[in-house]
């Protein structure tokens, strides 16, 4: 007889996906504008500095953009997945509960409306300035987060709280094109600016933290793998398994909107991550279980920032491109792969 | 026979906007005893999907008491019900990734621990429930690849690998084709009665008389008579309930005329 236990193929593409991404950490650490020899980059990484020169380079800039890298693709994917699950919406992303739209208007209320304050968070200290900017971002996420967590404490309907979180988006960013059009051109740039994304912006030990932090959420949205599994039958059925979903949907928002916070908070919004990523999980790994997807996400998703962070610098190796403007490039095909191939599906 | 499911003075229906309700039955007072089969007849909105869904917990009762063996069903949490009683219901799952074989295993979760490890347990009661419903080839398709009649063996065996003693379906049969709905209901029937009852909502009043040891009556008006399915064609009760202008109930054949 058949079994309902078969094993099918799961260890050897996770591992060859961890593989591709140290690889990818190193083509970060040793691709830029200045050219480091390979054997400068490995002993600068594990050994004593041969050069200083090599040293600052690397871990005072390129380093960071890696932790950075990682953990935003991390974090923003597996947010993706767990909000996909919960709204068993194929378009749910991280942009759906208006938290990313809130850390923008943190930072439009400080960046544009800081000079109407006397605080003059363009010309001053930079290292403060940039403080004050992530301050702001988290406390707008974090103050749409906390209405999102009321509305799906005291309502129990999921779609109500989709409706809500994007509408929470649209009034948010009104709010911003307000102020947008009543700031100075200056402001104006600096706010477009952090709006593009980069993961440059972070220094070594922030980078760490924001990794460390990104990694503690990440593995502990796999303790939810069950009840998501069962949320795929949808809600009558998971609650006849014996899941509480009132309890488990406010967790699930509160993990994704710290993931979606520290991911927009320090790097500005990144576009299409969250949204994509999981897709190429479940087409590669052929699979809607979540044991194996929310490690195959977050692999994947910090593969494709790291790629990206590296398309960004491509070019003459000089500047580097927006990480909004690659991400998108990537990840708006990826989506439509997506929605073509289940339209497909339906038909046969 | 033990009560595995008692319900007394039960009132169902939704409250609607402050103080205001809208009642679906009264006073309703049933049992359901180990190894029997019931159906839940009535025209459609009657409301046998929300009795269903009130002894289940889904809806609050608006009065009257739901009883789990001794256990009241205020007292039973959300989670040791699930031990107690599995579901087949017309919800749809969109996902088109989900195969079959992972729509059973997450029959056993209300037993797993933390870390979900399957034990041998587990897998002898899943295989069990695969033989029984007869999906073995089914396994590692797609759910949304399945006809509709392959997709509710699936759920029947999923309810079966969740291994309670009470198994409620909402329309099994909707939705399939009459050689089908025959096929489900021998399946149902033939579940190991030892233990095991089913309470089951259906339109279909032909199917329900020939397969039901027990057969609840839901009203339009609120009304709710319970008895064999023999002793209710005999009072007319059928009649009362179905009949309407030229189509009539006949008591000798069992059919609608």
């Amino acid at each position: 007889m058949t079994s309902a236990f078969t094993k099918k193929p799961f260890v050897m593409p996770l591992l060859l996906l961890v593989i591709t991404m140290l690889l990818l950490v190193m083509v970060n650490l040793w691709l830029g504008s200045v050219t480091i020899s390979w054997g400068d980059v490995l002993s600068t990484i594990f050994s004593s500095p041969t050069s200083s020169q090599a040293n600052i380079i690397i871990w005072d800039y390129r380093m960071p953009q890696v932790f950075t890298a990682v953990a935003v693709g991390m974090g923003l994917s597996v947010a993706g997945l767990l909000l996909q699950t919960v709204f068993r919406n194929p378009l749910a992303g991280p942009s759906v509960l208006g938290i990313s739209s809130g850390a923008s208007l943190g930072v439009a209320l400080v960046v544009l409306t800081g000079s109407a304050f006397g605080m003059d968070v363009l010309q001053s200290n930079m290292m403060l300035n940039d403080m004050a900017v992530v301050i702001a971002a988290f406390a707008g996420a974090l103050a749409v987060m906390a209405i999102i967590l009321y509305v799906s404490g005291r309502i129990g309907n999921v779609v109500t709280v989709l409706i809500i979180g994007i509408m929470l988006g649209y009034a948010v960013s009104a709010i911003v094109g307000v102020l947008q059009f009543f700031s100075g051109a200056q402001e104006l740039h600096a706010y477009v600016l952090w709006g593009l994304g980069s993961f440059a912006k972070n220094s070594l030990i922030r980078s760490e933290i924001i990794l460390l932090a990104t990694a503690v959420l990440v593995v502990s949205s796999y303790f939810f793998a069950l009840p998501l599994n069962a949320m795929l039958l949808g809600e009558n059925y998971a609650r006849s398994l014996g899941f509480n979903l009132k309890k488990y949907h406010t967790l699930l928002f509160l993990l994704a909107g710290l993931l979606i916070a520290l991911g927009t908070a320090f790097t500005g919004p990144i576009a299409f991550i969250g949204l994509a990523v999981p897709h190429i999980a479940r087409a590669w790994f052929n699979t809607s279980n979540h044991k194996q997807l929310i490690p195959a996400t977050l692999l994947l998703g910090a593969n494709l920032t790291l790629l990206c962070n590296l398309i960004a610098r491509l070019p003459g190796l000089d500047t580097s491109l927006p990480i909004n403007a690659v991400t998108s490039m990537i990840g708006a095909p990826v989506v439509i792969w997506v929605i073509v191939k289940r339209s497909k599906m339906k038909v046969t | 026979m033990k009560n595995l499911l008692s319900i007394q003075n039960l009132t169902t229906g939704y409250r609607l906007k402050k103080g205001e309700t809208r009642l679906l039955h009264q006073n309703l007072s049933a049992t359901l005893s180990e190894g029997e089969f019931v159906a839940v007849l009535g025209p459609n909105g009657a409301g046998k999907s929300t009795l269903l869904k009130t002894v289940l917990g889904f809806i609050p009762a608006l009065k009257g008491e739901i009883s789990y063996g001794e256990k009241k069903l205020q007292d039973i949490s959300i989670k040791e019900l699930a031990t107690k009683v599995s579901v087949v219901l017309t919800d749809k799952i969109e996902d088109t990734y989900v195969t079959v074989e992972e729509v059973l295993l997450t029959a056993r979760y209300p037993y797993l621990s933390f870390a979900g490890d399957y034990k041998e347990k587990d897998r002898a009661v899943v295989d069990q429930a695969v033989s029984l419903t007869g999906i073995d080839a089914l396994l590692m398709r797609k759910l949304h690849t399945l006809s509709d009649g392959e997709k509710q063996r699936v759920m029947i065996a999923r309810a079966l690998a969740q291994d309670t003693p009470l198994i409620f379906l909402d329309e099994p049969t909707a939705f399939i084709d009459s050689p089908g709905r025959v096929e489900l209901m021998h399946l149902l029937k033939a579940i190991p009665s030892e233990g095991k009852s089913i309470l089951m909502t259906i339109h279909d009043v032909e199917l329900a008389l020939h397969f039901a040891d027990t057969l609840w009556l839901l009203g339009k008006d609120g009304s709710f008579e319970k008895g064999n399915p023999r002793e209710l064609i005999n009072k007319g009760s059928i009649n009362k309930l179905f009949d309407r202008g030229k189509v009539k109930f006949d008591k000798v054949t069992r059919r609608f005329v």
